[in-house]
């Protein structure tokens, strides 16, 4: 047997070997198909930033048509009228009780300032504990009331230039949370598996002891932790394919613009490589319980710091700099590039690039960290 | 009679399906030191927790101190009485605090008075010779001093019951005497009753009564020789010309050969010793002569396997016969040359040289930490040594993995594997071909006895088998060299002794070299040669049999005195000036060159018999470590 088909049987061995070890661990099978199916579905159709059925209380001291007509304009659904206050008392318990997010008071003669053509004022209370849903329920109640009193100015005199906005809504035309929420959440659990698999499988070795029997059989610690990288990096992309063309396409419609090989091959090199810090984290840790701990820690801040949750451009300046050495931060441009703006590979090249670089110096490291710890 | 301090009636546990102890019925009485043998998985710990009143049990009765222990409420009054130590090297003490803080710690948690706890604290830590290392984090303590920290802890608010579990697993031969030592003097002398169980068949003859359980039964219980009078017979060894002959006529009769060395050891049940010996010479004389023939009363370990396996079946090792083996002459299979391995300033291993030739198997004695496992990683291409070099089978030992097998301690197969998924697997890594991968299959199945079990996970399997298959995945690409790191750990006398027919098969009759790398000293015994390592060097390079002699030219020969007073003895010894008496349950073990005068001394004290007794590779070990422990300390 020459020394190229002896290594090609032994990476083939080895493998067969890891493949068969997830086979037979029913709990993190489990796991995984959970993570790429349900995970993904619930995260696509539950987490939402849109403003929906924001519930609307109205204290009408006026009494008028004006303020009946300004009222009835909060309609679904952004808004959900519930009802009248009697009281700014009534108002402040409903707001506090979180029965109401919004309260509109209109004081009196708001009607008949109106009909005189004069200035008035209503009063706007918005529940801003969730940051994000009070700043977009305070900017279209003020759309509202905007264009109710234009609109009444509007009724009696002649009218005056407005400038018309056209928007234009690209790549996501009706601005679905569930295509950006279930891409970003697979990109995570992609991420999440590609150093926990890796690092569990290599640290499970040490653990039993087998590691040894390994390293005085004829392999080097390439072969040894090549085929972990290698199976792991294959279940992986079984659980993107069922996560795509099981959940996002069929139940959420996500188009898939882009190359759908180039993105299994560029995603096949992401795991690949992210798999480096797994290698890493399996050479610190003694157990699996410290290989878990450690796989977290080196999670979160590539999490974190990738873009999926705040945009580097809202980040402070010196933390942004940092987004650059995660490489879920380039997978992430790549992926919103293929699946959702259609952007053919050669427009993501430094993406890659920067992917590759990252990744390529992680395994790097794993590697040799392995190598003088075993070699 | 004395009172009872534990009664068990008809007890039994089951963990789900699993039916872990049945029907055991024993009694242990005031002052006694009650042992609990068997091997792993046998139930002992079962039993010992639901003594200590932290485990439930499902049926039959436990009292302790006369308190059915089935009731929470009835148990949680006598906890107070019992101190238990559970199994693990330091399982129950904290790693970060110091050995005082831990002392301290248990007695706070015992409610033990200060003044109180302060005085039995410098006693305790006194007898234990702790009070040294009082300021030292127990995880830097050795595994012997963890263990006697432990029974401080546990002695220290004065139960009246310790309980034990395998205190000495794990723990070298020197620090394992030193602890049953301490143990016999506190139980003699606090008239404590202890409970205390033990995986190894050699430290039986420490306990006054005991209990032999196997598989959740107990198979025997009482005294030494009410036990050793289950199984009455003889034990002769014999040096024969041919061994592997020999061996196989002797194996066709009786159960229980061994092989040790160039010597054959057999079991012959319900003869007396010169009845025995007649028998066995009959028989190896039709297969060759030999010589130096010697024999003796039967031991716990002989009975115990006879008890265990009920009759062992006959075993095949010698059938291939033919091959005589001839270790002197044979060709060098492993050669270490000036091994030396430094990590930083620590020398792990300094100078290290022997010579293996084919077909013998060689020891590598040393305690942990003495250098083996350093000396064994060099040697298999794992860790390049510092200076000098090694040979396998002629090649330099940079480039010999594909030539060498190794079974590493815990046998450590895929247990999510099956049996002939490991074994595949270790074909392919090897790189045989196709049809050598499914004849290697095959004969490791049948060599070590799993052919209906192919597509067992090997998490299934009991350790016996496990350990077995481990050996057949080591030996899966025919190496001629094989390394074994401390093979047999946590497997039963039987399957022990299984385990060593096939070794002595591979040595004798397909002249692999092997070397085995223990620190039990029952293994020792196999050995055709012994190196002993002491911190990193190698100290005593002979057979076994030349390191008895050397000793007993040394120390003198060893002595067992038994009888009523025998413990009443020991005084009187150290009084005439004769050293190194240990306590063995009832009897005593002395080394003495002056035989007559002791004899002298015995008639003149009464009530006691001195018998000669064979000394054991753990006699060497021991006397020898501590003379180089009291060396190095100087």
């Amino acid at each position: 047997m020459n020394a190229l088909s002896l290594w090609c049987l032994q990476l083939k061995v080895m493998f067969g070997k890891e493949l068969r070890q997830l086979g037979r661990d029913r709990v993190l099978l489990a796991f995984i198909v959970y993570a790429f199916t349900v995970d993904i579905f619930l995260a696509a159709s539950g987490v939402s930033l849109q403003l929906k059925l924001a519930s609307t209380y109205v204290e009408d001291v006026d009494h008028s048509s004006a303020s009946r007509e300004l009222a009835s304009r909060f309609l679904p659904p952004y808004f959900q009228l519930q009802g009248e206050l009697a009281s700014e008392r009534a108002a402040d318990a409903a707001l506090s009780s979180g029965r109401a997010m919004l309260v509109l008071t209109v004081p009196a003669g708001f009607g008949e300032d109106l009909a005189r053509g004069e200035p008035t004022h209503v009063q706007l209370q918005v529940d801003t504990s969730n940051a994000v849903l009070g700043f977009l329920a305070a900017s279209y109640a003020e759309q509202i009331v905007a264009r109710f009193g234009l609109e009444t100015v509007d009724a009696g005199k002649t009218p005056l230039p407005v400038i018309e906005n056209r928007t234009r809504v690209w790549f996501n035309p009706n601005q679905e949370d569930s295509w950006f929420m279930g891409i970003s959440e697979l990109l995570n659990v992609i991420t999440i598996f590609s150093v926990l698999l890796p690092a569990a499988a290599a640290v499970r070795e040490k653990e039993r002891g087998t590691i040894e029997q390994l390293l005085v059989s004829p392999l080097t610690p390439l072969q040894i932790l090549l085929p972990k990288v290698l199976s792991m990096t294959l279940v992986i992309l079984a659980g993107t394919a069922l996560a795509l063309f099981g959940v996002l396409r069929p139940c959420f419609g996500v188009p898939m613009a882009g190359s759908v090989p180039a993105f299994f091959a560029l995603t096949a090199l992401y795991v690949f490589t992210s798999a480096g810090f797994g290698l890493l984290a399996a050479t610190v840790a003694r157990n699996l319980a410290q290989a878990g701990m450690l796989t977290i820690l080196i999670l979160a801040p590539m999490l974190f710091l990738s873009g999926a949750w705040t945009p580097p451009e809202a980040m402070p300046e010196w933390l942004a700099v940092f987004t650059h050495f995660s490489p879920l931060y380039y997978f992430i441009n790549i992926s919103f590039g293929l699946l959702l703006k259609g952007q053919t590979v050669a427009a993501l090249w430094p993406s890659v690039l920067g992917m590759m670089a990252l990744g390529m110096a992680a395994f790097a490291a794993g590697l040799l960290r392995f190598r003088r710890q075993f070699g | 009679m004395d009172a009872l301090v534990i009664r068990a009636d008809g007890f039994g546990k089951r963990y789900g399906k699993r039916q872990a102890v049945s029907d055991v019925s024993l009694a242990v009485r005031k002052g006694e030191l009650f042992g609990l043998i068997g091997p792993d998985g046998a139930g002992k710990s079962s039993l010992m927790k639901a003594v200590a009143g932290v485990l439930r049990y499902d049926s039959g009765t436990l009292e302790v101190f006369g308190t059915d222990m089935a009731r929470d409420a009835a148990a949680e009054s006598v906890k107070a009485r019992i101190g238990l130590m559970p199994q693990g090297l330091g399982q129950n003490l904290y790693g970060d605090l110091s050995v005082e803080e831990n002392v301290d710690f248990f007695a706070k948690l015992r409610l033990v008075p200060d003044a109180q706890a302060r005085a039995r604290k410098e006693k305790l830590l006194g007898v234990t010779r702790l009070a040294d290392f009082r300021a030292r984090p127990m995880k830097q303590l050795s595994g012997g001093m963890k263990q006697k920290l432990g029974l401080v802890c546990t002695l220290i608010h004065a139960p009246e019951l310790i309980v034990l579990d395998e205190p000495t697993t794990g723990v070298d031969p020197v620090s394992r005497r030193d602890f049953w030592q301490i143990l016999a003097e506190l139980v003699a002398e606090q008239g404590l009753s202890a409970l205390v169980s033990t995986a190894y068949m050699d430290e039986a003859s420490r306990f006054a009564r005991m209990a032999l359980m196997h598989e959740g039964r107990v198979l025997a219980q009482g005294q030494p020789h009410e036990i050793l009078a289950l199984r009455a017979g003889s034990v002769v060894s014999c040096v024969p010309q041919e061994q592997v002959r020999a061996r196989a006529a002797l194996a066709a009769n009786y159960a229980q050969v061994e092989a040790l060395g160039p010597c054959l050891r057999v079991f012959v049940p319900g003869l007396a010793r010169e009845a025995a010996e007649s028998a066995v010479a009959r028989l190896v004389d039709a297969a060759g002569s030999a010589t130096a023939y010697d024999s003796g009363e039967a031991e716990l370990e002989d009975v115990f396997v006879a008890l265990l396996a009920g009759s062992l079946a006959p075993t095949d090792a010698g059938e291939a016969a033919a091959v005589p083996a001839a270790p002197g002459k044979a060709s060098p299979a492993i050669e270490a040359i000036s091994l030396a391995r430094r990590f930083g300033d620590f020398v792990a291993v300094s100078d290290v040289s022997f010579t293996v030739r084919e077909g013998e198997i060689f020891g590598l004695l040393g305690a942990n930490g003495a250098g083996k496992t350093t000396a064994i990683k060099m040697l298999t291409g794992i860790l390049p040594p510092s200076s000098g070099g090694g040979r396998i089978a002629g090649v330099d030992i940079a480039r010999v993995k594909s030539r060498i097998g190794y079974m590493s301690q815990a046998f450590s197969l895929y247990l999510d594997l099956t049996v002939s998924e490991n074994i595949r697997l270790y074909a392919g890594l090897y790189g045989l071909s196709r049809a050598e991968r499914a004849a290697r299959l095959d004969w490791v199945l049948e060599m070590a006895g799993l052919q209906t079990l192919a597509d067992t996970l090997a998490a299934e399997l009991p350790m016996g088998q496990r350990q077995r298959l481990a050996l057949g995945c080591a030996l899966v690409h025919r190496p001629r060299v094989l390394f074994l790191d401390e093979p047999t750990s946590g497997v039963d006398p039987v399957g022990r002794r299984a385990f060593w027919d096939v070794l002595f098969k591979l040595s004798r009759v397909d002249g692999v070299a092997l070397l085995v790398t223990t620190h039990y000293m029952s293994e020792a015994e196999h050995c055709d040669h012994l190196a002993l390592m002491f911190a990193g060097r190698i100290v005593a390079d002979a057979t076994p049999q030349a390191m008895k002699v050397a000793l007993e030219h040394d120390l003198g020969a060893l002595y067992e005195i038994s009888g009523e007073k025998a413990l009443a003895f020991a005084p009187v010894l150290a009084a005439a000036g004769l050293g190194g008496v240990s306590v063995h349950g009832r009897s005593l073990h002395v080394l003495c060159r002056d035989g007559a005068r002791l004899a002298a001394l015995a008639s003149e004290h009464g009530g006691v018999r001195v018998r000669a007794r064979v000394l054991t590779m753990e006699d060497v070990f021991v006397e020898r470590v501590r003379a180089l422990e009291k060396e190095a300390g100087r």
